[in-house]
């Protein structure tokens, strides 16, 4: 049997939310954009779940989620549809930050 | 009247840490249950958790989260998902809520053991959240099954797999019972929540929410990726534990948890995830492969954000990266051949679609287990179903507690890795097994496979009979084909056609 190469994976620098799908996981795509302007922001809907991803780090404001939901939104309920995350996490009142430290 | 911001008070509100005065310290935090790693406290309350919560805003963001998943499953509840599943979907539930429903309370135990003996501040605070999680997690995944119990005996299984002494459930009691239920709470906080849930709990509820979205079962879906929101969280635990490890000079210790935890992790989900994933789960429903879902999860994302900490992957990184393609088809053949054995009713998985498809996310497939399918499909087309079943035991891992199997056919490479320690002589199904229990053999030495409790007499009469009952398999519950061999029709017909032909 073939060994295919699986370690191949490993090697990337993506970092970024990984949403529960839904209205608030399309607010942080498009908050994703606005927050980190010119970043490629990867988008990958698995229809179950979504990875939103940029390069070595994101920013995720607040007051864009907001806007973009047009609701009253506290950085912390994300968490609602936060399934996971790729990178590290900080998080702060108004805004939450995914990042590595090291670059591959 | 205004409201301070979160971060204004937060560090002083969980700064919880006092000198002892009545007690000493090590009998306010006794070292085998904190963990101390041989340095002062002081280097403890320098553990700053990334992922930051409070208790009013868990009881907010919890009541929300309850709030869609219990809401999905009153709208859901006469859509009749269950009846009109296919039998392999059913499998797909029954092997999940058996193996983990019961696991979740004893993950609370786990959590609540960091929540009073580490002494972190911050992850006593970030544990009694993670406890309350654990306990959610547990209710919800007794509760959603509860209503299939009447329609279908093993669902029964859910409940009842962890009071067993099922194969499979001697597995994940093992594992489970060494990284959660037996460690210090720094190790716990490495083992369980870094090593366990930032990687592997994301492939049996998020890579499994995918393949449960396709299959139309909505309420599953989005029970076990709401759950995952709470283990997002709590699995950052582990993160600052290991930052504060490595800075004090202790990262060779760090580094071996993980890496005892990682292969436990990966040889349970080798027998439980991989089968679901690439033999029952139907196949039109399959998101990705089981391996597939393996390089997103934990080559791409878990192992990544490890190094970033400052650990290096695990010195079994090329073997581990090769039985990502292998080791969960021969886990798959031996839970379907000793499906009596097992609560839940294994899909076979193997028509020729299905076989084209496995051959493309698997080339060789067909060279090394479809061989062994072969002979089984054969066997079943011709009517000998007595050698579809075993005679035998299989022989078992003294670590993993799964059967010792290798890649088949042409890719023969069935190896024992066999130890003597104290005269006796243990086996194990990979070098890296054996070097787990080569850590601490004190800590695995007693322990007794089903195979050694077989050969020690202790299962009686000895035969399937025998062994059923002391697995608490009851008449009804015992695993038999999923579609009851309606998918080796196919194969009639093929020979029909090339006798005509």
């Amino acid at each position: 049997m073939s060994t295919v190469d699986s370690g191949k994976a490993y090697h990337n620098n993506r970092v970024g939310p990984v949403m529960r799908a839904g209205d608030l996981a399309l607010a942080v795509i498009e908050a994703a954009k606005l927050d980190n302007p010119g970043k490629d922001i990867f988008v990958d809907d698995k229809r179950a779940y979504i990875r939103i991803h940029a390069e070595q780090e994101m920013i995720l404001r607040q007051s864009t989620i907001e806007e973009e939901l047009g609701r009253p939104f506290r950085m912390n309920d994300l968490e609602v549809d936060l399934s996971s995350f790729a990178g590290q996490i900080e998080s702060r009142d108004d805004s939450v930050r995914f990042y590595f430290t090291k670059k591959l | 009247m205004a409201v301070l911001n979160r971060m204004d008070w937060y560090n002083l509100a969980r700064s919880t840490n006092w000198t002892p005065k009545y007690v000493t310290e090590d009998e306010l935090f006794p070292p085998q249950l904190s963990g101390d790693f041989g340095l002062p406290l002081n280097a403890w309350e320098t553990y700053d958790e990334p992922y930051k919560q409070t208790y009013p805003e868990y009881v907010k963001v919890q009541r929300e989260k309850d709030a869609g998943a219990y809401s999905v499953k009153a709208a859901l509840e006469r859509s009749r998902i269950f009846e009109n599943a296919d039998p392999g979907w059913k499998s797909v539930m029954k092997a999940h809520y058996g193996a983990i429903a019961r696991g979740e309370y004893a993950a609370a135990s786990a959590e609540a053991r960091m929540m009073r003996f580490s002494k972190a501040p911050g992850m006593r605070n970030m544990s009694t959240l993670g406890c309350m999680d654990e306990i959610r997690h547990g209710q919800m995944q007794l509760y959603f099954p509860h209503e299939h119990i009447t329609k279908d005996r093993q669902m029964d299984w859910a409940f009842k797999a962890y009071d067993t002494n099922e194969w499979a459930m001697i597995a994940a009691r093992h594992f489970f019972d060494d990284i959660m239920m037996t460690r210090d709470a720094i190790s716990v906080s490495i083992m369980l929540t870094f090593s366990f849930e930032t990687g592997f709990t994301n492939m049996q509820f998020l890579g499994l929410a995918a393949d449960a979205a396709e299959a139309g079962d909505h309420t599953f879906a989005n029970l076990i990726s709401s759950i995952q929101t709470d283990e997002s969280r709590h699995a950052q635990i582990g993160g600052p534990a290991l930052k504060i490890l490595i800075e004090n000079g202790k990262k060779e210790e760090a580094q071996k948890r993980v890496d005892i935890a990682v292969w436990g992790a990966w040889k349970l989900f080798s027998v439980l995830t991989g089968p679901i994933m690439d033999y029952y789960t139907p196949l039109e429903h399959r998101k990705q492969s089981f391996k597939e879902f393996m390089e997103e999860w934990i080559v791409a994302q878990f192992e990544r954000s490890l190094t970033d900490m400052g650990l290096e992957l695990p010195w079994y990184w090329d073997i581990f990266l090769n039985d990502l393609s292998q080791t969960h088809h021969g886990m798959h053949m031996g839970s379907y051949f000793w499906r009596p054995t097992i609560w839940w009713n294994p899909a076979a998985g193997v028509t020729p679609a299905e076989r084209d498809w496995l051959e493309e996310k698997y080339p060789g497939w067909n060279d090394t287990w479809g061989e062994c399918w072969d002979v089984i499909i054969d066997n079943v087309v011709d009517g000998n179903m007595a050698q579809t079943y075993p005679e035998t035991l299989p022989y078992v891992c003294n670590m993993c507690q799964l059967p010792i199997l290798g890649t088949p056919g042409k890719g023969w490479n069935v190896k024992d890795y066999p130890l003597e320690y104290n005269g006796r002589l243990y086996h194990f199904g990979s070098e890296v097994d054996r070097w787990v229990f080569q850590q601490e053999p004190e800590r695995y030495a007693g322990h007794l496979s089903i195979v050694d409790r077989f050969l020690a007499g202790m299962i009686q009469p000895m035969n399937l009979e025998g062994a059923l009952a002391y697995m608490n398999i009851a008449p009804g519950e015992c695993g038999d084909d999923a579609h009851n061999y309606a998918w080796a029709e196919v194969y009639r017909a093929l020979r029909t056609a090339k006798k005509a032909g």
